[in-house]
C-alpha cells in the first residue's frame, strides 16, 4: 500500500515459477555450450527465427493461454520468470517478442474462437512473427488522429495508409494494423478498429529504416488498395481504441523494460573485477539498487495482474521507470569504465562494443513504446491530476 | 498486509491522529518530547512491540515495526521511537534486563569501548545520540572483534552538549569521564545496522509518501492563471516523476523489511536515499514559496529527511555496500546474484 491512489502488493514466487526458472536456466547453459548462443556485442532484443523454434519447442511461447490454443495455462508470473531469465541472459527472442507478449493477447481477449484457433497454435509454435501498426508519420504520441482509413467492400475491408516504425515488418508475416473505419462526431478515439493485414497481400510495400545504431530492425509500411477478409477484424468495428488501450497496458510493465541492456551491465561487473575505487562502487551500487528496485515493482505488477487486478497506473510507472534506468545504466558503465580505464589499448573488447552501441541506442528507450512524457500524463491522471 | 499488522497500523495511526499536533512536532525543537504519544505508545504495547511474548513484548517482526515507522515517519512523529522499539528487542535478545520506559540507540563503528567484562567506561565519548535528556538509558551498539557489542549506560550518568539534527530534534554528544556499563555480545554488527536502517527506511518512505500525498492536494486547490496548477503539464510531469520514486521505494523498503537480507536492505536504502532528494526538490517546486516557510507543515517532513537520510549507514555506505556484494562476479554469475537478491517467494 501507499500514497494517494497507487497501490503495490509484495510478489510472491510460486514453487512452480523457480522451478521453470531452473529450466530456463538449463535450456541457456545448454544453449551457451552447444554454441549457439555466444555472447552478444549488442544489446536490445536480436531476431533469430531458429532459436525461437527451440524456445518453442519447450513451450514457452504462448505459456499463459488455454491449451487448446496452444498454450500451457501457466501463471503470469511464471511467464514473468521465464522471459526476466531468457532476457538477462541476452537470448534472442525478437521473433516471437511482439506476438507472444500483445497480438496474441489481443486476440486472446478480443478475436473470434475461429481466428485464435487459426493463429494462436502457430505463434505458440514458433512459426509466426507479428508486426504493430500503429504509428504514422504524422501521428507518434497523438495517435488517435492517425489517417490510415479501411472502407467496408464486399466480403472484407480495403485499406489506404502509411506506417511507420514497424518494427519487424520485413520480417514477419502479419501486421495488426490500427485504421480509421468510421467517423463519429465529436469523438476521435471511436471509429477505429484493428485490422490483421497479411504483409504477403498485394498492395503492401515494406521500406527499411535504418537506426542510427545502424540496425534495420524498423520500417515504412505503405497499405495502397489492400484488400482484407471480414475475418480479418479484431473485436468490435470502432472498437479499436479500446482494444489497443489494453493492449499497451500489456507491454509496459515487463523486464524488456530494464533488461534490454542488461548485458552491458553484467559485462562491466565482469570485467571491473573485485577491486574498484569507492566511487565506482558508489556509482554501481546505486545502478543496481535502482535494478533490483524495478525488478521488485515489476515482479508486483505481474503479481497484481495474475490477482484479476489492472494495475494500469503502475505498470506505467515501471516503463517510465526501466527506460530511464537504461539510459542511467550506460551514463553509469561509461563513467566506471573511464575512471578505471578499462577498455584503453584493446582490452575489454566486448564491453567496448556494448557500450557504443547502447550508447547509440540509449535515445530509443525512453520513446520506444509509447514516449515518457505520454506515460506521465496518464500517470498524472491515475494519481488525480488530470 | 495480516490481520496483525492492520490492527498494529490502524492502533498507532489512532494515537497518532489524537496525541500529536503541529505544536507537539514544533515543541521537539525546544527539546520537549511530544508526551502524550510516548505514554500512549507506551501504554499500548508499542514501545515493546520486538520484544519476545516471553519477555514481556508482542513478539512482531521487523516487517510489523516497519509499518508502525512509516505511520510515524508520515506523521513526522519527532522522538526516540525506533530507537526504544530495536534498542529494547536488542537487550531481550542479550538477556539484559529490560529498562522501563524510552531509550536512545547509537551505532559506533569505531570508537574506543570498554574490554569485555570491564563494568566502567572510561573517556566515554559518543556523538549524534537521540534524545538523551529524554530517555532513562541510552544503549550503545559496537562493532567489536567478536561481532556486536551492547553497552547499556543509565542517561544522567553522561555530560550533554546539546546538538540539533536538521529536523531540530536532539542529536547530542555525550562525554564521561568514567560511567558504569552493563554489556553483552550480540551477533553481527553489521545484521543489526541494517535492521535499524531498514526501520528508518521506513520512516523515510513515511515522509516521502505524505509530502507527495500533500503535493498532490495541494496542486489541486491552489489557483495561478485562473486554474489549478495541477492542470499545468509542467506540475504534471514533476509529480508523475515523485510517483515514480515514491513507488519504487516503496517496493524495495517493503521488501527489504520482510527479506531483511543484505542486499534488499543496502538497495532500499540507497533507492530512498534518491527518493529522499527528489521528493524535497520536487514537493518545494510544487508549493513554492509556501512550502519554505516555517508555519507550514511541509517542512516538518522535509527536514526529517534530510536528517534521516543518512542514518544508520549513509547512503553512500550502502552503495558501496551493495556493490561489494556483486564485485567479483562474472557475467553469468551476476545475474544469479540478482534474482538470488529478490524476496523469496512465498509459496
Amino acid at each position: 500500500m501507499t500514497a494517494t491512489s497507487l497501490h503495490l502488493e509484495l510478489p510472491t514466487l510460486t514453487p512452480e515459477a523457480e522451478t521453470l526458472r531452473q529450466e530456463v536456466r538449463a535450456f541457456i547453459a545448454e544453449e551457451r555450450s552447444s554454441g549457439r548462443l555466444p555472447p552478444p556485442h549488442r544489446i536490445g532484443l536480436g531476431f533469430d527465427r531458429e532459436m525461437t523454434k527451440r524456445i518453442a519447442a519447450k513451450g514457452w511461447i504462448g505459456l499463459t493461454w488455454p491449451r487448446q490454443y496452444g498454450g500451457q495455462e501457466r501463471s503470469a508470473l511464471e511467464r514473468y520468470v521465464m522471459n526476466e531469465e531468457l532476457l538477462a541472459a541476452a537470448v534472442p527472442v525478437g521473433a516471437h517478442w511482439v506476438a507472444d507478449r500483445q497480438s496474441g493477447p489481443v486476440l486472446l481477449k478480443f478475436g473470434t474462437d475461429e481466428q485464435r484457433r487459426f493463429y494462436l497454435p502457430k505463434i505458440a509454435a514458433g512459426d509466426l512473427t507479428f508486426s504493430i501498426g500503429m504509428s504514422e508519420p504524422e501521428s507518434g504520441s497523438d495517435l488517435a488522429s492517425l489517417k490510415a482509413r479501411a472502407e467496408k467492400v464486399d466480403g472484407g475491408w480495403r485499406i489506404n495508409g502509411r506506417k511507420i516504425w514497424t518494427t519487424n515488418a520485413h520480417r514477419a508475416q502479419y501486421m495488426i494494423v490500427l485504421v480509421r473505419t468510421s467517423t463519429v462526431e465529436g469523438s476521435r478515439h471511436a471509429g477505429l478498429s484493428q485490422l490483421i493485414v497479411d504483409l504477403a497481400a498485394p498492395g503492401v510495400t515494406i521500406s527499411p529504416i535504418i537506426s542510427m545504431a545502424g540496425e534495420h530492425d524498423f520500417n515504412e509500411v505503405l497499405l495502397e488498395d489492400v484488400v482484407v477478409p471480414d475475418d480479418a477484424l479484431i473485436g468490435k468495428e470502432g472498437n479499436g481504441w479500446n482494444q489497443v488501450s489494453a493492449e499497451l497496458a500489456y507491454e509496459r510493465s515487463g523486464p524488456e523494460r530494464w533488461l534490454s541492456s542488461f548485458r552491458l551491465i553484467s559485462e562491466l561487473v565482469d570485467v571491473l573485477g573485485p577491486d574498484a575505487r569507492a566511487a565506482s562502487l558508489e556509482e554501481l551500487g546505486r545502478l543496481i539498487s535502482h535494478l533490483l528496485s524495478l525488478r521488485q515493482l515489476s515482479m508486483s505488477v505481474a503479481s497484481m495482474i495474475q490477482q484479476g487486478q489492472s494495475p494500469n497506473v503502475e505498470a506505467s510507472i515501471v516503463k517510465d521507470l526501466g527506460t530511464k534506468f537504461e539510459q542511467e545504466a550506460v551514463r553509469v558503465v561509461r563513467n566506471i569504465v573511464s575512471a578505471e580505464d578499462l577498455i584503453s589499448n584493446g582490452r575489454a573488447e566486448r564491453l567496448k562494443a556494448l557500450l557504443i552501441h547502447a550508447q547509440q541506442y540509449a535515445p530509443a528507450f525512453t520513446i520506444r513504446g509509447g514516449t515518457n512524457e505520454i506515460l506521465r500524463g496518464i500517470i498524472a491522471r491515475g494519481i488525480g491530476l488530470r | 498486509m495480516s490481520e496483525n499488522r492492520t490492527f498494529f497500523r490502524e492502533t498507532v495511526e489512532r494515537i497518532l491522529a489524537d496525541t500529536l499536533d503541529k505544536a507537539a512536532i514544533d515543541a521537539a525543537e525546544e527539546r520537549r518530547l511530544p508526551s502524550s504519544l510516548y505514554d500512549a505508545l507506551v501504554e499500548n504495547g508499542i514501545t515493546l512491540m520486538l520484544v519476545p511474548e516471553d519477555k514481556g513484548g508482542i513478539g512482531a517482526s521487523v516487517g510489523d515495526a516497519a509499518v508502525i515507522l512509516r505511520a510515524a515517519g508520515e506523521a513526522a512523529a519527532p522522538g526516540p521511537l525506533l530507537e526504544t522499539m530495536l534498542g529494547q528487542r536488542l537487550l531481550a535478545d542479550a538477556g539484559i534486563d529490560l529498562t522501563d520506559g524510552l531509550l536512545s540507540l547509537v551505532f559506533v563503528d569505531d570508537s574506543a569501548i570498554p574490554a569485555e567484562g570491564e563494568t566502567e567506561w572510561r573517556d566515554a565519548a559518543i556523538h549524534d545520540v537521540p534524545w538523551s535528556e529524554a530517555v532513562s538509558h541510552v544503549l550503545v551498539v559496537a562493532r567489536s572483534d567478536s561481532g556486536a557489542r551492547l553497552l547499556l549506560t543509565q542517561a544522567d550518568g553522561w555530560t550533554v552538549t546539546p546538538v540539533s539534527d536538521a529536523a531540530g530534534e536532539p542529536r547530542d554528544t555525550l562525554t564521561a569521564a568514567s560511567i558504569p556499563v552493563v554489556s553483552a555480545t550480540l551477533g553481527d554488527y553489521d545484521a543489526l545496522l541494517r535492521t535499524a536502517s531498514i526501520l528508518r527506511g521506513a520512516q523515510i518512505l513515511g515522509a516521502i509518501e505524505w509530502s507527495f500525498r500533500r503535493s498532490v492536494e495541494y496542486a489541486g486547490e491552489r489557483k495561478q492563471f485562473g486554474r489549478e496548477i495541477s492542470k499545468f503539464q509542467a506540475v504534471q510531469q514533476m509529480l508523475a516523476e515523485l510517483a515514480d520514486h515514491v513507488l519504487a521505494s516503496a517496493g524495495i523498503t517493503e521488501a527489504a523489511a520482510e527479506g531483511l537480507n543484505a542486499s534488499l536492505a543496502a538497495a532500499a536504502r540507497s533507492r530512498l536515499g534518491d527518493a529522499a532528494d527528489a521528493a524535497i526538490l520536487i514537493t518545494h517546486q510544487v508549493h513554492g514559496a509556501m512550502g519554505f516557510s516555517l508555519e507550514y507543515a511541509l517542512n516538518s517532513r522535509t527536514r526529517r529527511l534530510m536528517a534521516w537520510r543518512d542514518d544508520y549507514g549513509s547512503v553512500l555506505h550502502w552503495r558501496r555496500a551493495l556493490a561489494g556484494n556483486f564485485a567479483g562476479l562474472t557475467r553469468e554469475t551476476f545475474w544469479p546474484a540478482v534474482s538470488d537478491a529478490g524476496l523469496p517467494g512465498a509459496a
